[in-house]
């Protein structure tokens, strides 16, 4: 089952793409495949959500860029996380476990 | 940190943004190739590969839109995208821009250029520490008029107040220095605490000490920044050096910082003050009395005390010395001036006129350009239709027309700049109407600011209506093949409008000009009651022992007026202590035998001219009955003076004043007779009622002053003789300085040089209106003919005669000056009122002016209107019906 895209929140977006590049620079195509990895095919981002995210987190100072090589030799835009970017990674986690807590005591409640 | 991070990305976006977009190119591109190359890794063959790849990548260009509308400092790169455009489009209509640039220049520069005289004399914070506590101290005479303070006064005033941190008083010197050229110098007596007090510390030297302040430690001066330069070429070893004046020795004890210019200026005619010397005040002389009331006080109250706290209780100290001296006040009571009003008081009101007017000047301006504006519209409405239908919401329309406009605006101000700078130089041109503190006038970061502010201002307001009006263009119309541009009749109506309400504003000012103009030709009608043409003036300050012997200085005179006599071209020539419209104030008390107070400080002052003989005759003064003073009054003859006719009317209103006895100022001093009456001259000013005046001879006097003015009266222009007179003058004596220097004629020009000051910039601001109007008019009314072309021709086909084709432009163009005038007549109705105090025998609704600007500005309409209306009458129904 595959959640709509547009109805992801931008917020959730940013978080995914934060969690990717924990380990290793990704370049764009890099950072969608390994969110479907780690998701385990549930979130397939597009590029048309993908790219823009990028670029504003980039203007915001959570990620940096920098022109490389793809596997094949092509020039690629690489993105990394910058400190500020892995401060925020771990205050939003944190908020997210959370509120996923919360959320999940509430439907428990219910029955 | 995130926040510098989104700073250059933004730079980036907005000035790098080739570069930025090449690379997005290059990296959504790439996206798509990589994916092409994961699906043949795959197996897939390279054609399916590669459709594949590009459905997935949902079309570069979308992606790439979806970037750019994410990005940060969008508004900056849209703004910077809109001045772009702009600058292309004012390019392509050179003339457009020219013409719209110079109405906003005199415009947006008039303003500017007023804003740095209110700038530099309003607003710009006085020199002293906390200014705000500073206020000068009156006494109170029994009329409820302010009035100088005597030395008594004021050391008990110092002793017993408890409001005032301190307390000081000023009085006017004026030494003549003796190294080098000698030179009357204007300067200031003060009390040791003055400059401590007011806050300001000598940039080298000291200031005063408190143990100088005596009269025989006295000769210590503080020079300004100005005279250290111009007399002792900045020496830097000036302090402690000893200078030559007025006969004596003084020792320098520093300079000024060269930012201080004293505004308590007593004599506005003697220029600024450049020295400063401790009061040293005798105590012993008979002129420390209470009664001799030739000081100012001013004084910083303390901190948390309000001005009404210390007023109240100097009115409490006042009272009980008038109690303890009931003969020496003649009331008792205090009024406090705040400083910043002493100082400024009187700018304030022409200032505020001015800055009026000339925002009607800045109106006018935007009418004429929101008029082009409006003109220009037809022309664009193609462009706009094309922008519409690519997508551009109309908001983004009309920024982008603002934005255009605002251009415009900021083009006309820097060019408006220009004039505004050389303000000063013009003012010094003009004369400057008398206004304080103008060397600080200048374009400093406030006028900047207000330019900015005004051009943005114009800009928009001008382009408000046009800019909607145009975003509104029909789209499908204006695409249509053949589509001219069409004035619709809501444009033709609000361009009339603005013509209308240019017409008002212009009518205003231009009323505003003619009533100014009205006062000051009555003004200058008034007979100041001597005959000024013809007369050149002389001052002198007589230095030098000898003449500490009053019967020498009696005897220098008497010859010094001689001597001038018989020079070749010379009718009569006298010398003076003072004379009308020479700027002193100079009254002794005035107590008829007979009619004294009890309290000699309750009789009436009079003003004072110590005389030689032919005064009377040189000044051409009438002599209304008896006789003049003459050669034969002198210290062995009876006393005898000469009093106005307003004299004799107010105190002896039923009797024959000659014959009475009087005595001057001080009671121990011998009766005099009045032997003549003459006319009144108008001493303070034109436009005010001249007071009582009394003439008493030189030869005569115990205490013949030193400070006199020579006037001489030639058949030729009083500048051809300058140097004769100096030269027979200084035939007597060469140490004696003579200044000032100038017909008498300049002082009567200096008495009203505050209207004509005025009546100078707020005719140039009324000009400039009803030129901008007079542009307008025509312009509206050519383009309305334009539009009528081919009406016009039909009915010129159909028998109409030339004639009445040209009453039907002129009608409509009357129609519209018939309004502006009846809207302008109102609004100066309302707004004249405000020049009241500038008026002078003119009412601010006078009919008669009125009635001659109205004519005035009709027929300039009317002409305006002339010439495009003949070129209607003209049009050849043969071209008009084939135009398009």
């Amino acid at each position: 089952m595959t959640p709509n895209q547009t109805e992801l929140l931008q917020g959730t977006l940013d978080l995914l793409i934060l969690n990717a590049l924990t380990t290793t620079p990704l370049h764009g195509l890099g950072v969608a495949r390994r969110i479907e990895a780690v998701t385990n095919g549930t979130f397939r981002v597009k590029p048309g959500s993908l790219f823009p995210a990028l670029h504003r987190m980039e203007e915001e100072g959570w990620l940096s860029a920098y022109w490389g090589e793809s596997e094949n030799n092509r020039r690629a835009k690489y993105y990394q996380l910058t400190r500020a970017g892995r401060r925020h990674l771990e205050k939003e986690t944190e908020r997210w476990g959370r509120i996923s807590l919360a959320i999940a005591r509430a439907l428990e409640a219910r029955g | 940190m995130p926040v510098w991070h989104r700073i250059r990305s933004m730079a980036r976006n907005v000035f790098a943004r080739e570069r930025v977009e090449r690379e997005l190119d290059v990296e959504v591109r790439g996206y798509s190739a990589m994916l092409e190359e994961e699906k043949m890794a795959r197996g897939m063959k390279p054609n399916e590969a590669r459709r594949a790849a590009r459905i997935e990548s949902e079309g570069t260009e979308q992606i790439k839109e979806q970037v750019r509308s994410s990005r940060g400092g969008k508004t900056l790169e849209i703004l910077w995208q809109d001045l772009r455009y702009a600058v292309r489009m004012l390019r392509r209509n050179p003339g457009f821009a020219v013409v719209a640039i110079v109405t906003l220049a005199l415009g947006i520069g008039a303003n500017t250029a007023i804003f740095s005289l209110v700038n530099g004399v309003l607003l710009r914070p006085l020199p002293y520490r906390d200014p705000g506590k500073l206020t000068i101290i009156w006494e109170q005479d029994d009329k409820g008029k302010p009035d100088n303070v005597g030395y008594a006064t004021y050391l008990d005033w110092k002793a017993q107040n408890k409001s005032f941190e301190d307390l000081a008083v000023y009085s006017s010197w004026q030494p003549i220095l003796q190294t080098g050229e000698p030179e009357q110098l204007n300067g200031l007596r003060v009390t040791s605490n003055y400059f401590r007090m007011l806050g300001i510390h000598p940039e080298l030297g000291r200031d005063f000490l408190p143990e100088e302040d005596n009269p025989a430690s006295r000769n210590v001066v503080l020079l300004s920044h100005a005279l250290w330069e111009r007399r002792f070429n900045s020496d830097p070893n000036i302090v402690g050096k000893a200078i030559a004046m007025s006969a004596s020795s003084y020792v320098v004890a520093g300079v000024l910082p060269a930012s201080y210019q004293s505004l308590m200026n007593q004599d506005p005619r003697g220029g600024t003050v450049e020295i400063w010397r401790v009061l040293g005040y005798d105590v012993t002389l008979p002129f420390a009395c209470r009664t001799c009331h030739h000081l100012v006080a001013v004084g910083r109250v303390k901190a948390g005390v309000s001005f009404a706290q210390a007023k109240a209780e100097m009115d409490t100290i006042s009272a009980a010395l008038m109690k303890a001296y009931p003969k020496e006040y003649s009331a008792a009571g205090v009024i406090l001036t705040p400083l910043r009003e002493k100082l400024l008081g009187d700018a304030r009101t022409p200032l505020f006129i001015l800055f009026g007017a000339v925002s009607l000047v800045l109106l006018v301006a935007c009418a004429n350009l929101a008029n082009l504006l409006l003109a220009r519209s037809t022309n664009r409405q193609r462009e706009i239709a094309v922008r519409t239908a690519l997508g551009a919401s109309r908001g983004r329309i009309v920024r982008q027309l603002l934005a255009e406009n605002c251009l415009l605006a900021f083009l006309g101000a820097a060019v408006g700049l220009i004039p505004a700078y050389l303000t000063p130089r013009v003012l010094a041109a003009v004369g400057t109407g008398g206004l304080p503190r103008l060397e600080g006038v200048q374009m400093d970061w406030r006028v900047l600011v207000f330019t900015a502010a005004a051009a943005l201002l114009t800009g928009i307001l001008s382009g408000l209506a046009p800019s909607f009006r145009l975003s509104k263009t029909d789209v499908h119309e204006s695409l249509k093949e053949g589509a001219r541009g069409s004035a619709s009749g809501a444009s033709r109506r609000l361009r009339g409008m603005l013509v209308v309400s240019e017409v008002a504003l212009s009518l205003t000012l231009l009323i505003g000009a003619g009533l100014l103009l009205r006062s000051l030709a009555q003004l200058l009608n008034v007979s100041p009651g001597f005959d000024a043409g013809h007369v050149l003036t002389l001052r002198t300050s007589v230095l030098g022992q000898r003449y500490n012997d009053n019967n020498v200085l009696r005897q220098y005179f008497k010859d010094a007026v001689e001597r001038l006599r018989v020079l070749p071209g010379v009718q009569s020539a006298a010398a003076a202590s003072q004379i009308p419209l020479g700027g002193n104030m100079d009254e002794y008390g005035f107590h008829p035998e007979g009619k004294m107070n009890a309290n000699p400080e309750l009789d009436e002052s009079a003003e004072r001219y110590c005389i030689t003989s032919g005064f009377l005759a040189t000044m051409r003064i009438p002599l209304l009955r008896g006789r003049d003073i003459e050669p034969s009054d002198s210290l062995t003859s009876p006393g005898v003076i000469l009093i106005s006719a307003t004299t004799a009317k107010q105190i002896w209103p039923n009797e024959d004043a000659l014959g009475k006895r009087v005595k001057i100022g001080v009671l121990d001093h011998p009766w005099l007779t009045v032997v003549g009456i003459v006319g009144d001259v108008h001493h303070v000013g034109l436009d005010s009622t001249p007071n009582m005046q009394m003439y008493i001879p030189h030869a005569q006097y115990p205490f013949p002053d030193t400070d006199m003015t020579f006037v001489v009266r030639s058949s030729g222009p009083p500048r051809a003789i300058a140097s004769a007179a100096g030269q027979a003058i200084h035939s007597l004596d060469a140490t004696q300085p003579l200044s000032r220097v100038m017909p008498l004629e300049d002082y009567v020009a200096l008495s009203v040089q505050g209207r004509r000051f005025a009546l100078i910039l707020i005719g140039a601001f009324a000009s400039i209106a009803l030129l901008l109007s007079i542009v307008g008019i025509y312009g509206v009314t050519a383009y309305s003919v334009a539009q009528r072309t081919r009406e016009i021709g039909i009915r010129v086909a159909l028998g109409a005669q030339r004639i009445e084709v040209l009453t039907l432009i002129l009608r409509q163009g009357f129609v519209l000056i018939l309004a502006g005038v009846v809207l302008g007549v109102a609004a100066s109705v309302g707004l004249t009122r405000f020049l009241a105090s500038m008026l002078f025998n003119v009412s601010a609704t006078d009919p008669f002016t009125f009635a001659l600007v109205i004519m005035l500005l009709v027929v300039a309409a009317l002409l305006a209107c002339w010439i495009p209306a003949r070129r209607a009458m003209r049009v050849d129904p043969m071209v008009a019906l084939r135009h398009e």
